[in-house]
C-alpha cells in the first residue's frame, strides 16, 4: 500500500483514458472515500452521482467543455441546498464538496484510476439531463477511467509555505 | 435502400452538429465565468470538433487533417502559460493563411 503522501504527490489530473470500464467496486469505493471526508457541522451536504451508462456520459460530456475524452464514468458531486442551508451560510458548503472530491481523486489514484475534477460544465443543462430537483445544485464533475496517458508533475510553488509569520 | 443510407448519414450529421453546438452553448455560457484565455481556447478546440465531424463524413481535406492533428498537439499549452499557448496559436494563423493564399 502507497503512503499518503506518495498518492498525494502522483496523482495526476487524467483527461486521456483507455476504453475499459471501472469496475462498480471500485466506484463505490471512491464514493466510499467521498462520504468520509469532514464537513461543517458534519452537515455532509452533498449527493454524489455514479454515471456509468456510455449514452448518459456522452451527453454529459457535450454539455461540458472541460471534458476532452469519454471517461468510463462520471462522478456528478452536488450540494443539497436545503441541508446547506442549515449551516447558516450555505456558501461554506463548497469547502465540504471540495474535500469530499479531493479524496475521491486520492481514493481513484489508488485504486490504479485516473480522474480529474472538471468545473467547466453547463449547471442547467446537467441538472436537466439528471433530473436533478432545484434544491440539488451540480458544482462539479469528477471524471474517472483507467489512464491513457501519463502527464509529468507539473511544478509546485514552495515559496508559499510560511512559519509563524508571513515573509 | 441508396436514399435510407444517405437519410442515415444526414441524421448522423445533423446529430454531431447538434452535439458541437450544445458545446459552443455550453462553452458560450461558461466563458462568461471563466478565465480570459479559455475563450480562445475553446474557439480552438470547436475548430478541432468540427474538423472531426467534417473528417466523419469524408469532407475534411488533407490540410485540414493535418491541422486538426496540430491543433490536439498542441491545445494543452494553455495550461503552460498565455506566451505558449499564445505561440501555438500564431503557428496555426500561419499554417492558414498559406493555405488561404493557395485556394
Amino acid at each position: 500500500m502507497s503512503s499518503i503522501f506518495d498518492v498525494i504527490k502522483k496523482r495526476r489530473s487524467i483527461r486521456r483514458f483507455q476504453r475499459k470500464t471501472v469496475e462498480d467496486e471500485k466506484i463505490r469505493q471512491i464514493l466510499n472515500a467521498a462520504i468520509w471526508a469532514p464537513s461543517a457541522g458534519n452537515l455532509q451536504p452533498w449527493v454524489f452521482i455514479a454515471v456509468r451508462e456510455q449514452k448518459s456520459i456522452e451527453k454529459i460530456k457535450v454539455m461540458s467543455p472541460g471534458i476532452f475524452d469519454i471517461p468510463a464514468a462520471i462522478i456528478v458531486v452536488c450540494r443539497d441546498m436545503k441541508i446547506a442551508e442549515k449551516a447558516g451560510n450555505p456558501e461554506l458548503s463548497i469547502f465540504d464538496i471540495a474535500m469530499a472530491s479531493q479524496n475521491m481523486l486520492l481514493m481513484a489514484y489508488e485504486l490504479g484510476l485516473g480522474s480529474c475534477p472538471v468545473k467547466s460544465f453547463n449547471q442547467k443543462a446537467i441538472q436537466v439531463l439528471l433530473d436533478l430537483p432545484e434544491h440539488i445544485a451540480p458544482e462539479l464533475l469528477v471524471t474517472l477511467g483507467y489512464p491513457a496517458e501519463e502527464p509529468s508533475p507539473r511544478e509546485r510553488r514552495d515559496e508559499v509555505i510560511f512559519f509563524e509569520k508571513y515573509g | 435502400m441508396v436514399k435510407d443510407m444517405a437519410k442515415d448519414e444526414d441524421k448522423d450529421l445533423k446529430d454531431d452538429l447538434f452535439e458541437l453546438f450544445c458545446f459552443m452553448l455550453s462553452s458560450a455560457r461558461g466563458l462568461m465565468d471563466e478565465p480570459k484565455v479559455y475563450g480562445p481556447f475553446r474557439i480552438v478546440d470547436s475548430v478541432s470538433r468540427l474538423i472531426s465531424i467534417l473528417e466523419k463524413h469524408q469532407l475534411a481535406d488533407d490540410f485540414l487533417v493535418r491541422e486538426k492533428k496540430k491543433i490536439e498537439e498542441g491545445k494543452y499549452s494553455v495550461m503552460d502559460g498565455e506566451d505558449k499557448f499564445r505561440e501555438f496559436l500564431d503557428g496555426l494563423m500561419v499554417d492558414f493563411a498559406e493555405e488561404l493564399k493557395k485556394r
